[in-house]
């Protein structure tokens, strides 16, 4: 389903090039739960972005359920981005003037999904709260409305860039369990983290260090 | 969660950027609504001016020796009266009053005074407006200021003149000019006296037509009236000509000032703000790209809201204006300062050109939200 092949990114700085992937060649199929650990300026972030179509590598080639989105235009890969992946971050990234459900709604691209995203608001527990703003949101609140943001398209996939980094023990636990919910239901995750309380729900563990792959091997396992 | 939808949201959240974006265009739209219903003002008050300083053009018979006219003041030659309803109807010539008159040096009470014969100015039909002679009755005459002092003429008294008694109607006050050594008469009247029926030698006209440095409009009228008039030629006081060119032309030139100037600083205004919303923006435009939004949708985004921003202040500013005009008017334009009126045109005009000046100010901004690398952005977080 995904395919990185020797992929390099290096972003030019005023302090010099800086690799932040560094030959990376990975292979993720449908419906796995992919633990990507490393610490800070790894080089994880990077990754989940390639992966989801977000930069164009320096080098090497990631390849989409068979496209290679070097050869995708813009407006191509918002559209196969906005299908298929959703998107989870640390910091949330909720739209400050909208509402929990207004969020929710903005992966619709301004399609009528409402009623979807009334659903997910009401699985995810935050009915009484879907016409609050995201300041007046509890962090677990917030990273709970950024994945039924991720999941109302059905995406194929979620990248969660350190979704639990922000949460304290309780939430953390609550959104890896929403993770392992989607990955339960078929869905492919990978999720970026330097922790290693993600590891339980993995289905295969990678290290990154310095934005090379250093050990994939000898980690994998069988979810549950 | 549509384009607009969006749009009018973040306009609600972040109001201080927004309201001065439209503080900008307000300034904008409100300084040329105020410069133009001003100028509107300034061009009536042009041809007030021009009524109070005279006549710019006369017509004279063609045969006219010049030097002869401007040493005795009049034409020795005529032309017939008819010429004044050719001129009037004529098409090509724009004018606003016509006045025939005819006149002659007689000899009267042992000296040489001026008759003047005027008939009743002639306007055009559709720009009926006050007269700027005077329209003296049959069997009247207005004295001239030094012909009453010297003859010692009230009012009402009778007076002969060339034979034939009139009613002294008004005695004019001195005027510094040859008019105080003259007799005014109806038209009829003194074309009877001097035995020249159906005669005219001057037929003074306030025109239309512009001084042009660059077109000699002169030049232009006398060839459009060759045709029309075969038996007169047209001469045209310059200096009065020159003046109102000069009173336009001061208008037009403080327009072609301010505009650009004004123009140029609320484009950087706008620009800079619209470029301040983005810096602000950038993790949201981030996470809309990673939610699948198109460069055409987050540029979409930031235009929506320049256009919003111009529809507004073109209301606004064309209110400001027209009241700022309004209010001003009367004070720097004495007399037709109250006639100015909303020109409602510039309505229409200014909702069609704010909101295009307030996108074109927001493209680059706007251009750099679309191209802005997400990664970048969602890196840095």
């Amino acid at each position: 389903m995904i395919q990185l092949t020797d992929v390099s990114k290096v972003f030019r700085t005023r302090r010099g090039d800086v690799a932040a992937l560094d030959g990376v060649t990975l292979h993720v199929g449908r419906g796995e739960f992919v633990v990507v650990r490393g610490p800070s300026g790894s080089g994880k972030t990077t990754l989940l972005l390639a992966i989801g179509g977000m930069l164009r590598p320096t080098r090497g080639l990631v390849v989409l359920d068979g496209r290679d989105i070097r050869a995708l235009s813009e407006p191509e890969r918002a559209r196969w981005r906005a299908d298929n992946i959703g998107f989870v971050f640390q910091m949330f990234h909720l739209i400050p003037y909208l509402t929990l459900l207004e969020n929710v709604l903005l992966a619709a691209g301004g399609k009528d999904r409402r009623s979807e995203a009334e659903a997910l608001v009401e699985r995810f527990g935050l009915a009484d709260r879907r016409h609050h703003k995201p300041a007046e949101l509890s962090a677990g609140e917030k990273q709970r409305a950024a994945i039924a943001r991720a999941l109302l398209n059905g995406p194929k996939v979620i990248l969660a860039d350190e979704p639990t980094g922000n949460l304290d023990p309780q939430n953390a636990a609550g959104i890896l369990e929403c993770l392992a919910g989607f990955h339960e239901e078929g869905g492919t995750v990978i999720l970026a983290t330097h922790g290693e309380g993600a590891d339980r729900h993995a289905s295969r563990i990678v290290l990154l260090n310095r934005g090379r792959l250093e050990e994939a091997a000898g980690t994998e396992r069988q979810n549950g | 969660m549509t384009t607009p939808g969006l749009i009018l949201k973040e306009v609600l959240h972040r109001k201080l950027n927004f309201l001065l974006g439209l503080a900008g265009i307000v300034a904008a739209t409100g300084l040329f609504v105020f410069l133009f219903t001003a100028g509107e003002a300034s061009r009536l008050e042009t041809t007030r001016l021009m009524q109070i300083m005279g006549l710019n053009l006369r017509v004279l018979p063609r045969g006219t020796d010049m030097d002869r006219f401007w040493a005795a003041g009049y034409s020795d030659e005529t032309m017939p009266e008819e010429y004044v309803a050719k001129l009037a109807s004529h098409a090509g010539l724009d004018y606003a009053h016509l006045l025939p008159t005819l006149k002659r040096r007689i000899e009267w009470r042992g000296t040489e005074i001026f008759l003047v014969g005027v008939a009743p100015e002639v306007s055009p039909v559709d720009r009926r407006q006050p007269s700027m002679s005077f329209a003296v009755e049959k069997g009247s005459i207005y004295a001239g200021h030094e012909i009453v002092r010297r003859s010692q003429l009230v009012q009402g008294s009778s007076v002969e003149v060339l034979g034939k008694t009139f009613t002294v109607a008004r005695c004019l006050p001195e005027s510094g000019t040859d008019q105080d050594i003259t007799i005014f008469a109806q038209l009829r009247d003194a074309q009877a006296l001097l035995g020249m029926e159906g005669k005219l030698n001057e037929i003074q006209a306030l025109n239309c037509v512009c001084f042009d440095a660059k077109v000699d409009s002169l030049d232009m009228l006398r060839e459009q009236l060759a045709s029309v008039l075969p038996e007169a030629k047209v001469i045209q006081i310059r200096p009065v000509a020159q003046a109102r060119e000069k009173q336009r032309q001061m208008v037009e030139d403080s327009l072609a000032v301010v505009a650009p100037f004004l123009l140029v600083v609320c484009a950087g205004w706008i620009g800079l703000l619209a470029m301040i919303n983005v810096r602000e923006r950038r993790t949201e435009i981030g996470v809309l790209r990673a939610l699948g939004y198109g460069s055409g949708k987050i540029a979409a985004l930031f235009l929506g809201k320049a256009v919003l921003g111009g529809i507004l202040g073109a209301l606004v500013g064309f209110g400001a204006g027209t009241a700022a005009a309004l209010l001003c008017g009367p004070g720097v334009f004495k007399v037709t300062g109250s006639l100015m009126a909303p020109l409602y045109g510039l309505l229409g005009l200014s909702l069609v050109a704010a909101p295009v000046f307030a996108a074109l100010c927001a493209l680059i901004p706007a251009a750099i939200a679309a191209t802005q690398d997400p990664a970048v952005t969602l890196r840095e977080e």
